[in-house]
């Protein structure tokens, strides 16, 4: 019951929203309506972290912990089922996906005029996909959010982009956004499909249970090439870096909040679909990719931060930290130990709040100067109230300051893969030093230096400040009481790393 | 009941329309009127489709030994007639400004549909041919028919040539196979050594001339050139007959032959198929891409979805019939809601080039409803969850999937990557905005409001079949398991 | 028996066929082509047409009823194939096949009275005539703002 109501919630919130649009456009009612799905989302996954009961399994071998199950028949043919499922995994992701949603709603207040209904409806639809995707343990459920979420988040792209372009520029991105992520889900289809099949042929029940289809045994070359399917997948949507080309444009041209739901949690639900699917369902496969994986982790490190570095606007500067963070993801994800999982779980959350934040921030500051460009920037400190010390905070949080969020994520990534991959830790941890030089070069052009002018622009909005305070409150919690996330995530954490390693040690065995 | 009383009730449906063929010439005869003209066509479609649905509890029947009306056949007689009266509504308005003789167009739309169901039950080369005939030479009249738009008289003299030959290639394949087996009917072509020897070159060549033939109608590259010119001069209503119907029923017949025929069992021939559908899937789509008027598009873009569908054929899954029977129903309902925006945006009779991609500009903020049809039509096409279209897409990675056909797998996905870009393209110019010079959608016209009911129906009826599609998948599997057997 | 040799007892008369129809054809031109006069100057190239010289084009636009009534009479003309094809074999068909040979016949009639309503078999000029006027008007009210526009 729980289930259905997070799920649903968004999408009935969002017919609402549209429904206020016809007739007279009632911007307001719209905001509000939005804003309060989102809160009953929030509320109800709130009373489930403190009350529902997270502590380690015993046995891993057998079938997932869930908290919550619900199932019913949809397609009985394929065996595919309406099966939602929560742990502490999907619960971690749900809040971060209500949380950045509110906060889009409100970040979103003073830059969408036009349409508001329409937007709104599409922006909790978006959300509502992805939430699909975090509860959703039917691997054909599973896709059908995955790419569902895709087509309000093209229309969101394309019809409130970026104001300074036209139309056909944003949808230019939007384009180019969608047939990235379409294309390759395909690919992870016809993984899936194989996957299945596969668990058909050994074991004769065609089903697309998430459950039933860890006990497939996933060794050979065939595993191989159904794991590339779906890392495929998510390395388009995370991006890694040969795969990355969409981010920047596509996050340039988003509407701001628009934006901040990309990178918070789109990005994060291919982080999400790793940790969830890709590792266990393919243990073997994963081992021997690893390698290869964190190599492509290095590279997003290094790759993401040199092109940050050579930006003008800050919008992409930013994108192309994300695709630096997501490298130290990616090396966690492949590293596998439980140390390492769970800094990836906190490296994913830290990043989303700090990406979102200095997303926002960025939108803020074009609302006041009406340009994004850094080299017509300088000299602000002082001049926009309490705006430029929230950058601050962000951008050092982006850089992974003690006390962040950031740094516990990719503290315990490093820590956690030291072990096994010496050498990959020592070259990913060089990386965190050029986050530091364009993290505070960003800083360094657009905030200090000697102002043009006297006197204050603008200061800050009530509601923009209880926003950025809101995000350094979760900021600094990530980062100080890391416990709170770290223990709800810990079982499921557990068990794929238990499996990861038992995959570790069958690799070892068949090579 | 005695055997002829019950081979009749069998082919109930198909005698339903022709009788009402029959009436319309006697009311033709007697006096000329349009409402009455129409009226009895769609009477006599609704009531053939009742019938159909009516005979599902009926089992097969073997109607002479011409025809068989199974499952399967009744499932593809239902689709037929939907997209038939489908095109029927559209066709009204779109001729209301049509200033000669305009009631002859349902007695063609009519004969051709009843060529359609004749060509979905045949298992005979004599019924196959007499329904292949029969559903193209009234097309030829319909494709024609505003004979004095030059485009359209063009398009009618295209597909009449290209046609013909057509069939001389399929009549010489079939007197290869009849000259070889000494067997018209389906079952019986077996290969002179029996059931698991090779055929003979006499039968591949055969065979390989009939299959040039149906991949002509079905418009599969290296066949297609003809489509885009002929869908672009049509009539909006027939464009919307010609991609559904007519591939429709051509495509069920060439899956009745390659199920039952024995021959058909080469893996040379398989290949070759193979072939076929990797070059229509990425050729069509690639060809779209560079495309502004609508119907052009389209028509490529059916290129490239009955090149999706040929893999099936290729795979020979026990999936396939399952996935055929579901894929058609998708792209039949996917197709004429898209058809069906153009030609109710689009009429002949007030300007030149009306289905070129701008007069869809901004459409959403002068008729919401039918662009969000559009839309939808656009992503079902694209295959997309939510809509019927990713059932389809869905079943066929399955079936490539299942049988291991790794090369078509990726031709699929690489094939809907490159087709994103350009449904995408339609679906963001009916958001854009106006420009000042756009033309109005045309409106008025008697029969506009039902066409427009039968686009929001199909509209829904494309949401609905994508979130629950059990029902759709049900039949299929019933229909596949009747042909299958 | 050889398949060989069964090959050639079911070749033999088509390519018997084939050089006859071959043969034929060349032996008329060639015997024309040897034995024919041939010069070469500018009168007698021309046709010979009694002394009068020729004038105009050999080729006469006719009237595109004659091929509408060509094609009628083609139509019509041809159910006699079936017929005859009944007609061999009617006692076996028996009445089934009667009655299937009478529907016929009546789509038959009731084509041709279509033919004759829409007035196809009308050969003087006066309803055809009214009708291409008709056309002729309304096509001028309709084409010619599209004319414009191209």
């Amino acid at each position: 019951m729980l289930l259905c109501w997070l799920l649903f919630i968004p999408f009935i919130g969002g017919l609402a929203c549209w429904a206020t649009s016809r007739g007279r456009d009632n911007a307001g009612l719209a905001r509000v309506i939005a804003f309060l799905s989102m809160a009953a989302v929030f509320v109800p996954a709130v009373v489930v972290w403190f009350t529902g009961d997270f502590s380690l399994s015993g046995d891993p071998s057998i079938a997932p912990a869930w908290q919550y199950e619900i199932a019913a028949d949809w397609i009985s043919r394929f065996g595919i089922e309406f099966h939602l499922a929560l742990d502490g995994l999907s619960l971690v992701m749900v809040m971060l996906a209500s949380v950045l949603g509110m906060l889009s709603v409100v970040a979103s207040a003073s830059t969408v005029k036009s349409c508001v209904g329409v937007f709104h409806a599409n922006l909790l639809w978006t959300l509502g996909g992805v939430i699909g995707i975090f509860l959703a343990i039917d691997l054909f459920l599973y896709f059908f959010f995955w790419e569902l979420m895709l087509i309000p988040m093209y229309f969101l792209i394309a019809l409130w982009g970026h104001e300074e372009n036209d139309r056909s520029t944003n949808t230019a991105a939007a384009v180019k956004f969608f047939i990235y992520t379409q294309t390759s889900g395909l690919a992870m289809l016809a993984a899936i499909l194989g996957l299945v099949f596969l668990h058909y042929d050994q074991s004769g029940v065609l089903t697309f249970d998430y459950n039933q289809l860890l006990t497939t045994d996933t060794s050979g070359a065939f595993g191989m090439v159904l794991m590339l399917g779906f890392f495929l997948a998510f390395a388009v949507k995370l991006p890694a870096v040969p795969f990355h080309g969409w981010l920047a444009d596509t996050q340039a041209n988003a509407p701001t909040s628009g934006a901040v739901d990309l990178s918070g949690i789109l990005v994060k639900t291919a982080a999400y679909g790793l940790l969830r699917f890709a590792l266990p369902l393919f243990p073997e496969a994963s081992a021997n990719f690893a390698p290869v994986a964190m190599t492509l982790g290095l590279i997003s490190i290094y790759y993401g931060a040199v092109m940050a570095f050579a930006q003008n606007d800050i919008k992409r500067l930013i994108s192309y930290s994300s695709i630096s963070h997501m490298g130290f993801v990616l090396v966690g994800l492949y590293a596998g130990t439980m140390l390492a999982l769970q800094g990836v779980v906190l490296q994913v959350l830290a990043s989303a709040v700090s990406t979102a934040a200095l997303f926002i921030l960025a939108g803020q500051l074009y609302e006041r100067m009406g340009t994004r460009d850094m080299r017509a920037l300088g000299g602000l400190f002082g001049r926009l109230g309490a705006l430029p010390g929230f950058s601050l905070v962000f951008v050092v949080a982006s850089l992974g300051m003690p006390a962040t969020g950031n740094f516990l994520g990719e503290f315990l990534i490093l820590f956690g893969a030291f072990a096994a991959h010496p050498w990959f830790v020592v070259i990913a941890a060089g990386g965190m030093i050029l986050a530091a030089v364009y993290a505070l070069y960003m800083m360094h052009r657009v905030y200090w230096g000697n102002p043009d002018a006297g006197g204050t622009i603008a200061t800050m909005r009530v509601r923009e400040y209880t926003m950025m305070m809101a995000l350094v409150l979760i900021t600094l919690i990530l980062g100080l009481f890391p416990n709170t996330v770290l223990h709800v995530t810990q079982t499921v954490t557990h068990d794929i790393s238990s499996w990861f390693a038992a995959g570790v040690i069958a690799a070892a065995q068949t090579s | 009941m005695n055997d002829t009383w019950f081979q009749i009730l069998g082919a109930l449906p198909p005698l339903l329309v022709a009788l009402s063929v029959i009436g319309l010439f006697v009311t033709l005869c007697i006096a000329r009127h349009e409402r009455l003209v129409y009226a009895m066509t769609v009477g006599g479609l609704n009531l053939a489709l009742v019938a159909t649905i009516a005979l599902i509890p009926l089992g097969p029947v073997a109607v002479t030994p011409l025809y068989i009306v199974d499952f399967y056949t009744l499932f593809f007689w239902g689709v037929i007639l939907v997209a038939t009266l489908a095109c029927a509504a559209f066709a009204m308005p779109y001729l209301s400004g049509f200033n000669d003789r305009r009631e002859e167009f349902y007695i063609l739309l009519a004969t051709s549909a009843l060529g359609a169901m004749s060509l979905v039950a045949a298992r005979h080369f004599g019924s196959l041919f007499v329904g292949l005939e029969a559903l193209s030479i009234p097309l030829y009249g319909m494709v024609a028919y505003t004979f004095r738009t030059r485009a359209s008289l063009e398009a009618g003299f295209k597909y009449m040539i290209l046609s013909g030959v057509a069939s001389a290639f399929l009549l010489f394949g079939m007197a290869l196979l009849y000259g070889a087996t000494g067997s018209l009917a389906f079952t019986n072509l077996i290969p002179a050594g029996g059931y698991d020897a090779d055929a003979g070159p006499w039968m591949l060549m055969g065979i390989g001339m009939m299959l040039v033939a149906l991949t002509f109608k079905l418009s599969l590259v290296p066949f297609h050139v003809w489509t885009p010119d002929v869908y672009e001069g049509a009539p909006a209503p027939v464009a919307t007959f010609l991609a559904t119907v007519s591939k429709t029923a051509v495509f069920a017949l060439l899956l009745r032959l390659f199920v039952s025929a024995p021959i058909t069992d080469n893996a040379w021939l398989l290949t070759l198929v193979g072939v076929l559908a990797l070059a229509s899937m990425l050729i069509g789509n690639l060809l779209a891409l560079r495309q502004d008027n609508l119907k052009r598009l389209l028509g490529y873009s059916s290129i490239a979805h009955l090149g999706y569908l040929l893999t099936t054929l290729v795979a020979g899954a026990s999936l396939s019939i399952e996935a055929v029977a579901v894929y058609l129903a998708t792209y039949v309902g996917t197709s004429l809601g898209a058809f069906g925006v153009v030609s109710l945006v689009s009429s002949p009779f007030a300007g030149k080039d009306a289905a070129h991609i701008d007069h869809f500009r901004g459409l959403y903020y002068k008729r919401p409803v039918l662009a969000v049809s559009m839309a939808i039509m656009m992503l079902s096409l694209a295959g997309i969850p939510l809509t019927m279209g990713f059932i389809g897409k869905f079943y066929i990675l399955s079936v490539t999937m299942a049988s291991g056909l790794w090369w078509l797998t990726g031709g699929v996905i690489v094939g809907s990557g490159i087709a994103l870009f350009y449904y995408l393209r339609v679906m963001a110019i009916l958001f854009m905005d106006r420009p000042a010079h756009a033309r109005e959608p045309q409106l008025s016209g008697t029969g506009d409001n039902w066409a427009q009911t039968v686009v929001w129906l199909l509209a829904a009826a494309t949401i609905l079949m994508g979130i629950y599609p059990a029902p759709l998948i049900d039949l299929a599997a019933v229909a596949g398991i009747t042909l299958g057997s | 028996m050889e398949p060989a040799v069964q090959h050639t007892v079911v070749i033999w008369p088509l390519i018997l066929f084939l050089v006859a129809a071959l043969g034929l054809v060349t032996v008329m031109l060639g015997l024309s082509y040897v034995l024919g006069g041939r010069h070469d100057n500018r009168l007698g190239n021309q046709p010979y047409e009694s002394g009068i010289k020729p004038t105009g084009s050999a080729r006469t636009k006719f009237s595109a009823k004659f091929y509408l009534v060509a094609i009628i009479f083609v139509l019509f003309d041809l159910e006699i194939v079936f017929i005859f094809s009944w007609a061999i074999s009617a006692r076996d068909l028996g009445w089934v096949g009667y009655e299937a040979f009478l529907t016929f016949l009546f789509d038959l009639t009731l084509g041709f009275a279509y033919a004759w309503k829409i007035g196809a078999l009308d050969w003087s000029p006066r309803a055809p005539r009214q009708l291409r006027l008709d056309a002729i008007e309304s096509n001028q009210q309709r084409n010619l703002p599209s004319e414009q526009t191209s």
